[in-house]
């Protein structure tokens, strides 16, 4: 036991080779039976053994049984060391259970071809879902979209910026515009669909229709070129998700001090030098936080696709959560679904890391 | 009957008063006699005649006295029971357990099999438990019970396109003879006859709904001084070409622009492609041969075929001629129905029965009036998928899109005769002859299935507007016992061929494959592969077996 440890400790253990023995055998012995359980339940399934399993469980009440010997070992191992142990080591063994076995799961299944309707179950394909992944033109094209949806973020900051400026600002009935803007976030994408993109798009009777006809529009299209398609889809989802870029840059601009505005006035700058001088460089922390929890939003985005478009026409407007809930929804395709679903959240994490690791060089210049 | 048709006839007054007040006195009569109306446990009119019966639950609530509640569902269930006391005697099923998993859509479904169940648990002994699924649930949860091997429900309500997952594993019970008698199997419409429910040559199945898609069109479109100056179009050819000649034409009612066919170009879950099938099943589907969409040997899909690609390029040919609505790359069924046709944009539709109530019905509807209804329209050529040729002749083949509801036991309760026998009566009780005529009058959810449930004298004694029922009913009759009826394959996975179709048509319809045959290739490419990961020798098996063959 290390000197500093005497401070908290009020007895001092002594462990003896019997108590070491114990200790270890309990480990050792627990985690044996946790492997050979494992072995036992994925051979039974695989059909290598005789026995019907119809489920985990077993391999569960084994992790249960080395996981108490664990905390038990602790301290017949370590004596009062291990009783401080115990205060983290079961939270610890139930997120591991929590993170790990499930991961261990999904790795199986994006490994494997299972069709809910195929009689056989899952069986191990190895690489061929990521062979398939590979040549299937509705991921990729899935993917390329994303590139476009994730691009408009930089036009929703700029506006939510300039709105969170207005609200900044002395203005009248400043509380109000602040709550009306704030209306949309509250809204489900749901809701938006149905209200925005069927009710007010819908081409004969819809308010903004028959506007867009009054303005010389002779038969308005929201959905059926493309590239309109995909441009009404992400104004839809701008104007959900803009006043949440807005509410956390107008905190940010509140939390700027009004003194260094002033001295910047008082120093004769302009109101544009002011702004690009003085404020902006000054929210850019905010404004990439901003930025950064907008791009997880937006990489999520699924429902208002899935509702309005179903991705078309022709898969202009589909993102990869919207193919993704199309192959396991309505194809059943347990296997091939969950390895674009990892395949996805390793290429975000990826991403995010590099975005962040730019931001991090681009904000801490190291001369 | 779909609550929509009943709150229709309610508010249009296609319910004769003078029916309804002898309806009432029948009713009052009844009551005082039986007692059912009292709550009171006295056998009801099953000794009486046959014919009375029907008469007497027809008069439950009395049409035109508002929505069923569930003391009336219990009064038909009590009223109905007599088959089931002749088969079941009382008491017989004490201590037994069951569970049934089924729906609350709209508050009907589940909600209506507990009522009818009541009495039937009362007389038996026997308890039910319920599991309640939303529709969008239903095909996750089933599926995911089926793949994991949890299935924890005895009797299921389900859709004949599952029958592949669920009888083709073996996982549902047999139907056991007297149970045929029971439900008087030989009164279901031709369409539900073997080898729907079957699977090799066994009964699983007992229908308690039918369902078909049936062609609802513009009256005010069509005859002398028209704005087709033509005759309703009997075949897919004259559809094409007087949508073609419409355009440029204004709407009779709306006076905006007039549109033809309303083709849904966008996916719907799967369900979307039933109206691709509806074009297709005119050219594909032949009289000698049931398979239309796969060949039965191989389970090579068909879809490629010149049948179906002549549909495709049908529907290509009105893209290209601009004569649709304006976004209808964006048109769901949903949208095309409720949307564009009840709204006044378009003139011609296939739907399930609901367009033609509803037509009526919803108060955003405006062609209630002048809406008329026939089967599938035909063909002037059919392609025989044997010879690969194609032959001049004239070609009916009504769709029976999804086929409609049935009741299953699973094989769960096999293993124990009691339990067996008690869900079997369950069953057959919630399928009787007499119980489905009252489910097709009133609010339940489903429709019409059996003959005699065509027999309009009764439904006009009940109080109905004869012509309305007869127009109707009447083309959802002759598309149910058409000899020549395409009906969708029930082999494991036909939503995922589905599904996958409705993903290369968008493609297609968006111009970005080259050709109606590039657009077709590509389906039937993303159908093999699903074919072959299923099981391409359990589908073959599976097809023939859906077949009958």
């Amino acid at each position: 036991m290390s000197q500093g440890d005497l401070l908290h400790v009020v007895t001092g253990d002594d462990i003896g080779e019997r108590r070491r023995f114990i200790g270890k055998t309990l480990i050792w012995g627990s985690f044996a039976i946790v492997v050979a359980a494992f072995a036992w339940c994925a051979m039974a399934r695989t059909g290598y053994l005789p026995w019907d399993l119809a489920n985990w469980r077993p391999a569960l009440y084994a992790y249960l049984l080395w996981a108490t010997c664990l905390c038990i070992a602790q301290v017949v191992l370590h004596g009062e060391q291990g009783k401080r142990t115990l205060f983290v080591l079961p939270a610890t063994l139930f997120v591991v259970a929590m993170v790990i076995f499930p991961l261990i799961f999904a790795l199986t299944l994006a490994f494997s071809n299972w069709n809910l309707s195929a009689f056989e179950g899952p069986r191990f394909n190895g690489f061929d879902n990521v062979r398939q992944m590979w040549t299937d033109p509705f991921y990729w094209n899935a993917l390329k979209n994303m590139v476009y949806y994730t691009l408009a973020i930089l036009v929703e900051y700029s506006i939510a910026f300039g709105l969170a400026l207005i609200q900044a600002s002395q203005i009248r009935a400043r509380k109000f515009f602040r709550v009306a803007f704030l209306m949309p976030l509250m809204l489900s994408p749901v809701a938006v669909s149905w209200m925005v993109g069927k009710s007010m798009l819908e081409i004969r009777f819809g308010p903004i229709s028959r506007l867009a006809r009054w303005l010389g529009w002779d038969r308005p299209s929201f959905f059926g070129d493309p590239e309109i398609a995909r441009l009404t889809i992400m104004i839809m989802d701008a104007w959900t998700f803009i006043p949440f870029m807005m509410i956390m840059l107008l905190a940010g601009l509140q939390a700027i001090p009004r003194e260094v505005q002033e001295a910047a006035r008082v120093d004769g700058a302009s109101g544009w030098r002011s702004f690009w001088e003085v404020t902006f460089p000054l929210m850019l922390p905010v404004s990439l936080t901003a930025i950064l929890i907008r791009i997880i939003f937006k990489l999520k985005l699924a429902d208002i696709i899935i509702n309005v478009t179903s991705g078309g026409p022709g898969g202009a407007t589909d993102s990869v959560t919207s193919f993704i809930f199309r192959e396991y929804r309505d194809r059943s395709n347990v296997g091939y679904g969950t390895l674009l679903a990892i395949v996805y959240l390793v290429l975000i994490v990826v991403a995010i890391t590099v975005f962040m690791k730019a931001v991090d060089r681009w904000m801490n210049p190291r001369y | 009957m779909k609550t929509s048709v009943y709150n229709y006839m309610k508010r249009a007054g296609k319910m004769q008063r003078r029916d309804v007040l002898k309806g009432l006195g029948a009713a009052g009569t009844m009551a005082a006699f039986s007692g059912v109306a009292t709550g009171t446990s006295v056998r009801p009119a099953w000794a009486a005649s046959h014919g009375s019966l029907r008469a007497d639950i027809l008069k439950i609530p009395g049409v035109g006295m508002g929505s069923p509640t569930d003391s009336d569902w219990q009064k038909v269930g009590e009223m109905c029971l007599g088959p089931i006391k002749e088969v079941v005697s009382e008491g017989e099923f004490a201590g037994v357990e069951l569970t049934f998993m089924g729906l609350n859509n709209q508050n009907l479904h589940n909600f209506l099999f507990r009522g009818f169940l009541k009495p039937w648990e009362a007389y038996t002994g026997a308890t039910i438990n319920w599991i309640d699924l939303a529709q969008a649930d239903y095909n996750a949860r089933l599926q995911q019970s089926i793949a994991t091997g949890t299935v924890d429900f005895d009797i299921i309500e389900m859709g004949a396109p599952f029958e592949g997952d669920v009888l083709g594993r073996g996982m549902a019970s047999v139907m056991p003879g007297w149970v045929k008698d029971v439900i008087d199997m030989n009164d279901y419409v031709g369409y539900l006859q073997a080898p729907v429910g079957t699977w090799d040559g066994k009964t699983y199945r007992i229908s308690i709904d039918g369902d078909c898609h049936t062609f609802a069109y513009r009256t005010d479109y069509f005859g002398e001084g028209s704005v087709t100056g033509r005759d309703v179009p009997t075949t897919w050819q004259e559809i094409n070409e007087i949508s073609l000649e419409l355009k440029g034409k204004t709407d009779p009612l709306t006076g905006l622009d007039a549109h033809g066919y309303l083709d849904p170009l966008k996916g719907w879950g799967g369900f979307g492609f039933y109206f691709l099938e509806n074009r297709a099943a005119a050219y594909a589907k032949h009289p000698s041969d049931p398979a239309w969409l796969f060949d039965p040997d191989t389970m090579k899909p068909r879809v490629n075929n010149p049948a179906w690609v002549q549909a495709i390029q049908d529907v290509l040919d009105l893209i290209e001629a601009d004569v649709y609505p304006a976004d209808q790359i964006n048109a769901d069924p949903g949208t095309t129905a409720f949307q564009q046709f009840l709204a006044g944009t378009g003139s011609m539709l296939m739907w399930w029965g609901d367009v033609g109530s509803n037509a009526r019905t919803s108060d955003t509807s405006v062609v209630g009036d002048v809406v008329g209804f026939g089967i599938n329209p035909a063909s002037d050529r059919v392609y025989n998928a044997a010879t690969g040729e194609w032959e001049d002749t004239v070609n009916e083949a009504p769709n029976m899109a999804y086929i409609g509801w049935g009741v299953y036991v699973m094989a769960t309760v096999d293993s124990d005769s009691k339990r067996q026998k008690a869900a079997w009566s369950a069953a057959a009780h919630l399928g009787g002859k007499d119980l489905s005529l009252w489910a097709s009058a009133y609010p339940s959810g489903f429709q019409p299935y059996r003959n005699s449930h065509f027999n309009y004298d009764e439904w006009e004694e009940a109080g109905y507007d004869r012509a309305f029922i007869e127009d109707y009913l009447g083309s959802n009759a002759d598309s149910y016992n058409h000899p020549n009826a395409a009906i969708e394959p029930r082999i494991p996975g036909i939503f995922q061929y589905y599904s996958v179709a409705e993903d290369e048509l968008a493609k297609g319809f968006a111009g970005q494959y080259g050709s109606a045959q590039e657009t077709a290739d590509a389906i039937a490419a993303a159908w093999e592969n699903i074919t072959d990961q299923i099981g391409r020798d359990q589908q073959v098996a599976l097809y023939r077996a859906s077949l009958g063959l």
